[in-house]
């Protein structure tokens, strides 16, 4: 039997340049102009102060999980195989929340407040998944 | 400066349905059974409603009510709120009445999802901006990065957070299993709670609240047509919809300790009826616990508990029905499942009935009472969507003069 495919995230006009970043191992996000606020997800205003006025920025990977729960039943067949797994919020250095999960490590060893580094898993030509595992050495 | 709802409105009547499995009806049977029971309750028929509201999050137009009532060519507005949607029908409803329009009209709400096909309320497939890793967040993820946070920001060990919320669906079946209308009517135990199988860790079986079919219905009319036409109406006392603007998932200023959209529309309903200390004036409360620890985080939004320290009134029994403010007192979603078009009429029934000195009609036979002594003031919640992004719906009914 053939297993399914694992879906794989809408790319658009938003987002193209983030994608484009986690190709080259780069995770990308934009900051305001006027007021500094880093964001996520992309958008084409500033949430904090409408401008339009935007450059991106590389972010260093680095962060810490911000909050997390573990899948003890899949919501998609082709994640199955993988259960119990993580699902959680990394808060990164530069600020923006990402939803992510947390690999290469036990799920009774993560803590709120435990520092992460990003991975990028290659799911498709076009997609390198940002991923994030402990950023310490167990 | 905006105006008041406080008692400009009166609930004449109300019907409910049995929630579970409903496989032997459809959902215009359960919208005539709960119907029919308002009717008789208010000692009316068809011919006196002027306008309806129906709460639904599956059918389509007022058509759905108007089919199966018969209604000849009233008005009829479909509502759909999420798991606000009867509270929001409801709303819409006692407004029409305050504003003079009308003063004999229909609030209904019903679901019917145990034939659906699916299990569970799926992804939700909310409206808005297609975010980057959507296929993973499903409404037990939502709700339980809340219960991992909670314990992590409060300092308590895994053991001290799952028995916290064990406790509270516990609390939640001792009164449900008391009530004719629930869906689930076991007496479960702390051990069986504490030990069913995860779903999204933390959050176990029984953190969950099911999925149901049923259906409930309100007749509202002013204060004076009310008081000729029974010793014991209801009134309203405040009614507020808070809508968040669903960012908070990816906002670095949510802290996932709280419900931002409840908060504002408890205070909003607060300044509404005049109440100061909510912990101290209000009498009992229907809540929205989809999931336990959605309920927890919600006593301390209400302002029911210091912030941080729901645990001790959960511990306590503070919420319990011999406790300080019972809360779910017919066994909230955890018993009677979540038929997302119904709940928050639902919930209104129950107040309603405990304020009248009813609760006891829906008795299980050779139970104790679930009847307060003396409620005055009841209040009903209703969250839906996820904590970081939700249409919320507070509202208080009461007795009058209070």
């Amino acid at each position: 039997m053939t297993l399914p495919e694992k879906p794989l995230p809408g790319i658009n006009a938003d987002t193209k340049f983030f994608w484009e970043g986690c190709k080259s191992q780069t995770l990308t996000f934009q900051k305001c102009e006027q007021c500094g606020y880093v964001r996520w997800p992309p958008s084409f205003i500033c949430p904090e102060c409408h401008s339009k006025r935007t450059e991106l920025i590389k972010s260093s990977g680095k962060g810490k999980v911000y909050s997390f729960i573990v899948y003890h039943r899949a919501f998609h067949p082709a994640f199955e195989r993988e259960l119990p797994y993580v699902v959680a919020i990394v808060e990164l250095a530069e600020g923006p929340h990402l939803l992510t999960n947390i690999i290469e490590c036990r799920p009774s060893d993560i803590k709120c407040d435990m520092p992460v580094e990003v991975v990028f898993e290659k799911r498709s030509e076009e997609v390198n998944l940002p991923l994030f595992r402990p950023s310490f050495p167990k | 400066m905006p105006g008041s709802i406080k008692d400009r409105v009166a609930i004449v009547g109300m019907g409910c349905t049995r929630f579970g499995e409903r496989w032997d009806v459809s959902a215009a049977d359960m919208i005539v059974e709960a119907v029919y029971q308002a009717y008789e309750d208010a000692g009316i028929e068809t011919k006196d409603i002027q306008a309806a509201w129906l709460g639904t999050a599956t059918g389509m137009t007022g058509m759905v009510l108007s089919e199966p009532l018969r209604l000849q060519y009233i008005p009829v507005t479909r509502v759909e709120n999420a798991c606000a949607t009867a509270s929001d029908a409801f709303r819409n409803a006692c407004y029409a009445v305050a504003a003079g329009i009308y003063d004999m009209v229909l609030a209904v709400g019903v679901d019917k999802f145990k034939d659906s096909g699916i299990s569970g309320l799926g992804d939700g497939g909310a409206p808005g901006p297609s975010h980057a890793m959507e296929a993973e967040s499903t409404p037990p993820r939502q709700f339980a990065m809340l219960a991992t946070t909670y314990f992590s920001k409060y300092g308590l060990s895994f053991e001290e957070g799952k028995h916290m919320i064990g406790r509270v669906s516990w609390k939640s079946h001792q009164n449900g299993m008391r009530n004719k209308n629930a869906h689930f009517q076991k007496d479960v135990s702390m051990d069986t709670i504490l030990n069913a199988p995860m779903v999204a860790w933390p959050l176990g079986l029984f953190d969950c609240c099911g999925v149901s079919d049923g259906a409930a219905a309100a007749i509202i009319t002013t204060p004076e047509i009310a008081q000729s036409m029974r010793k014991d109406p209801v009134y309203v006392k405040a009614l507020q919809i808070s809508m968040a603007p669903r960012d908070g998932n990816f906002n670095t200023n949510y802290d996932f300790l709280h419900v931002e959209a409840t908060v504002r529309a408890a205070e909003a309903a607060y300044k509404e009826a005049g109440i100061k200390n909510p912990r101290e004036e209000i009498s009992m409360a229907e809540v929205h616990d989809c999931f336990s620890i959605t309920e927890a985080v919600t006593m301390e939004d209400l302002r029911f508990s210091p912030r941080g320290k729901v645990r001790d009134d959960i511990e306590n029994g503070f919420f319990d029905l011999d406790g300080g403010l019972p809360v779910q007192l017919d066994g909230g979603l955890k018993c009677f499942g979540h038929p997302i078009g119904a709940s928050g009429l639902r919930m209104l029934y129950e107040m309603y009935l405990q304020l009248q000195g009813r609760a006891d009609e829906l008795l299980n036979p050779g139970f104790p009472s679930r009847q307060l002594a003396n409620p005055k003031l009841g209040l009903t919640h209703n969250l839906g969507g996820s904590p970081d992004g939700c249409a919320i719906f507070v509202g208080i009914v009461g007795l009058p003069g209070v």
